[in-house]
């Protein structure tokens, strides 16, 4: 391609968004949630999806409206999006892994990873899926998450505790830490930002420790996340709006993050600053 | 009604002789056995040990059942998919209901309810179940009707009064387990079941328990030590391959679960029955054949020790669970009558075995869509796989077929002995299967697979085919709009019956499959017909109530299309013809 034909789909572009900023100020941002699974998301806009959606707005320049619909329903997360973003209800899902493939993803603002929970007195030697006292412990999991898979490859499964918070409507993220405390479990192992909220405000005899990809038992385990927002499949007008004001609240994305407990996953050498 | 059922067993004896029966069962004098030789009673789930469910009845005949009416219907109580069939004991009905497995015995006489049991259970249960809350029926024996219930309860209840007389915990929910399969009773002795679930990847196993009393007389797990999988001298197969085909520990991971069918050679004393899918569902994560997942195993009915292994299905990579019914038929091959074992398998291919030592004597395709392996190696027994529809990672594999539910699932089969052919319910879908796929379960991300399945070739997402198990070939074909997902039955009147996911309950010519008349049901049928006479005259009856695997779009209440493993986009029609609910419809002449 030639600068001039480039110069000329350049101008095009900028026409094209410029025809498109006024009725998109115009019009809300409309965002799909969960009416209730904090810390993600309640009606009363107290998670921190909500938090993100009111800055999201501010840096475009438009009111957040909400369509709300359980994410935890029948079918699960999946058909939550099939019924709403997907559906045409809604234009913006605030909080979905990056690369996911029926929808539009926006470049990642943030990285968190799962950890392990437990006890910050016990002291435990623990960095990863192969840590020796893991073949001792009772260890807790959420059920389809990629922990399961590891606590297979090792077998350590077999001295588990499942926990399906994903799936059922009405329980807390903090169960794992509840089971955690109460010694039902030596050991949880979750996705950080379910439970930064909880560990930051209650629960301060508990700490956590990141849990870094491996390559350990001869294939590749994911643990570490980043995640983006979603616009619908056939919108990326929405999503590339969405960039430029992932773009421009950074700071403020972060901010919000923070101060919901929100680990930001910066590499295995920072694992012990989680220790906290 | 104790005396009743005698009485029934001593004319039975008579009958079974006059009709020249030519099961495996009717070779041993053995209560059950005999039972199951009277026509008029329908005593075991599969009919009878060798799993045939053909009758010697034949007052309904291909020239008078256009004249089949309903006779009686009953409701279940319970919504969810009904996959089983009833039990007929002398003048009582009694079946099983889909969660939360409502047993009931009903007097033929005036279709009172005699006796309801509903076990309590652990709800855990629900949400660790795979494939909808189905439950494939009761067994009978010494008195008691066995249940088993969805969170791994193996229930006794005295057949005059439903009271439970003991109770056994079979499997644990908390560890992924399940419970859907129906018991067999062996020389009413033994309870034999098996173990579903295997969501978290634990072995499986199958489970001998003591009839008077519940105690565990033995449990063959399907991977691990040969102490643990009963592999012992008498085995014909390689010794330590329940470890050794496995990398690490990961056999403790094994899966291969027990879920389907199981039937028994009264005089070979051997109990034959399927292992399920490896545990964890991506095969890169599992090098090796992972035996003995998707194997076909013969074992001492008594001390439950191996005698044969043969696996189908080696280093699994589509979920070709190898659970379905074995029917045992002594087969003329090559001159030869040989005591022969035949599996119609999830992986597209029929099976026909030795039954006495586990050598293969024919594995064919039985739809020709089939693209994952080319043939079966009848030297080595292994199938040649064709790499272009391996799954692997991170790449979005098109048009395997079978897609994971298989051309055929545990919907069980019969044997016709008048045409000689097998009348085998299929399913007719393919997949796109993409392994290591970043998804998002309500607040956590995770890596899976997304599976999405289709109607295969022709249009058809399932069909019911007549087939010659002496040239290995589809003798006839009744293609069906949705998976034939229930169970056929064969009869002397030369009529066979078979339910649609649609609704529809038919009967078909067995030799040439031609519909002869069809009844629309209050819901798609997934479970399997019997029949029975009362007073003088024949019944078929049949559990009418979609759902399963293949409706669980339905059954869940799901559209998103790949949820349910595919299986949702490939019945977003259903609703269309039918709803959920579940009944028990009689008809007769």
């Amino acid at each position: 391609m030639n600068f001039r034909r480039l110069a000329a789909a350049a101008a095009v572009l900028i026409a094209a968004a410029a025809a498109s900023a006024v009725p998109a100020a115009a019009q809300p941002l409309r965002v799909c949630a969960d009416p209730d699974y904090m810390p993600f998301s309640n009606r009363a806009g107290q998670g921190f999806e909500n938090k993100l959606a009111q800055a999201v707005g501010r840096a475009l320049g438009e009111p957040v409206t909400y369509v709300w619909r359980s994410t935890r329903g029948p079918g699960g997360f999946d058909q939550f999006l099939h019924d709403t973003l997907n559906a045409g209800r809604c234009d913006v899902v605030m909080n979905v892994p990056y690369a996911s493939e029926n929808v539009l993803v926006t470049r990642p603002y943030y990285v968190s990873s799962y950890v392990f929970v437990y006890p910050k007195k016990r002291k435990y030697d623990i960095t990863s899926m192969d840590s020796p006292v893991l073949k001792d412990l009772k260890i807790g999991f959420e059920q389809d998450t990629p922990p399961e898979t590891g606590l297979k490859l090792r077998a350590l499964i077999l001295h588990s505790k499942p926990f399906d918070v994903g799936d059922t409507p009405g329980e807390s993220p903090a169960e794992i830490l509840d089971a955690v405390k109460s010694g039902q479990i030596g050991v949880a192992v979750t996705w950080q930002p379910s439970v930064g909220y909880f560990l930051q405000r209650s629960y301060s005899d508990l700490t956590a420790v990141p849990l870094p990809n491996s390559r350990a038992a001869g294939t590749i385990e994911q643990y570490v996340f980043p995640m983006a927002m979603a616009a619908r499949k056939n919108d990326p007008r929405t999503r590339d709006a969405l960039d430029g004001a992932i773009g421009k609240s950074k700071d403020e994305l972060q901010r919000v993050l923070r101060s919901f407990g929100v680990l930001i996953y910066t590499g295995p050498s920072d694992a012990p600053v989680a220790r906290g | 009604m104790r005396r009743a059922v005698i009485a029934v067993i001593a004319a039975v004896v008579v009958t079974a002789a006059a009709i020249g029966y030519h099961t495996v069962a009717a070779q041993q004098r053995i209560a059950l056995a005999d039972m199951a030789q009277d026509s008029g009673q329908w005593v075991m789930p599969s009919q009878n040990y060798a799993a045939t469910r053909h009758s010697a009845l034949s007052e309904i005949t291909t020239s008078n059942v256009g004249g089949l009416k309903v006779a009686w219907t009953m409701s279940t109580g319970a919504t969810r998919g009904h996959e089983g069939q009833p039990l007929v004991i002398g003048d009582t009905l009694y079946f099983e209901s889909a969660y939360p497995n409502h047993v009931y015995a009903v007097d033929l006489n005036d279709y009172h309810i005699k006796w309801q049991y509903t076990p309590k259970q652990d709800a855990f249960a629900v949400s660790v179940a795979c494939c909808d809350l189905v439950n494939r029926g009761v067994a009978y024996g010494d008195g008691k009707i066995i249940a088993n219930a969805l969170d791994g309860q193996v229930i006794a209840l005295d057949i005059n009064t439903g009271k439970p007389v003991w109770t056994v915990h079979n499997s644990d929910p908390a560890m992924g387990q399940t419970l859907t399969s129906a018991p067999l009773i062996v020389k009413e002795k033994n309870v034999i079941v098996g173990v579903s679930g295997g969501e978290f990847g634990v072995r499986g196993y199958l489970t001998a328990y003591d009839i008077k009393n519940g105690h565990r007389v033995w449990r063959a797990y399907s991977e691990g030590p040969d102490s643990d999988t009963m592999i012992g001298a008498g085995f014909s197969g390689p010794k330590g391959a329940g470890t050794n085909t496995w990398t690490g520990e990961q056999w403790k991971v094994g899966g291969g679960t027990t879920w389907g069918w199981y039937s028994y050679d009264p005089k070979l004393n051997l109990l034959y029955y399927g292992t399920g899918n490896p545990g964890t569902w991506n095969p890169t994560q599992r090098p090796g054949d992972n035996k003995w997942s998707m194997t076909i195993f013969a074992r001492d009915a008594d001390t439950g020790m191996a005698k044969w292994g043969y696996q189908m299905t080696p280093h699994d990579a589509w979920d070709y669970d190898g659970v379905n019914e074995m029917i045992l038929v002594d087969l003329n091959m090559n001159g030869q009558t040989i005591p022969a074992l035949v599996h119609f398998d999830r992986n597209g291919f029929a099976y026909e075995l030795d039954r006495r030592n586990g050598k293969l004597l024919l594995a064919k395709k039985f739809d020709p869509s089939v693209n994952w392996a080319t043939h079966v190696d009848m030297t080595t027994g292994r199938p040649v796989v064709d790499p272009k529809y391996m799954t692997k990672a991170g790449t979005n594999v098109q048009n395997i077929c079978p897609a994971a539910m298989g051309s055929k699932d545990q919907q069980p089969a019969s044997y016709d002995e008048e045409s000689g052919y097998f009348i085998v319910p299929t399913n007719h879908n393919c997949m796109d299967y993409k392994a290591f796929a970043v998804k998002y379960k309500s607040g956590f991300p995770f890596v899976g697979a997304i599976v999405k399945m289709y109607p295969g070739p022709g249009g058809n997402r399932g069909a019911v085919i007549g087939w010659d198990p002496i040239k290995g070939e589809v003798a006839w074909t009744d293609k069906e709009r949705f998976p034939a997902w229930g169970g056929t039955l064969s009869t002397k009147g030369g009529v066979s019956f078979y339910g649609t996911m649609d609704g529809w309950f038919k009967a078909v010519d067995s030799k040439t499959g031609k519909e002869l008349w069809k009844f629309h049901t209050p819901s798609g049928i997934i479970g399997n017909p019997i029949t029975y006479t009362h007073g003088g005259k024949q019944y078929v009856a049949i559990l009418s109530g979609v759902g399963g695997w293949a409706a669980l779009g339905m059954a869940a209440g799901l559209t998103e299309p790949t949820a349910g493993l595919g299986a949702v986009n490939a019945a977003q029609d259903l609703k269309n013809y039918t709803q959920l609910g579940g009944d028990l419809v009689v008809f007769s002449l």
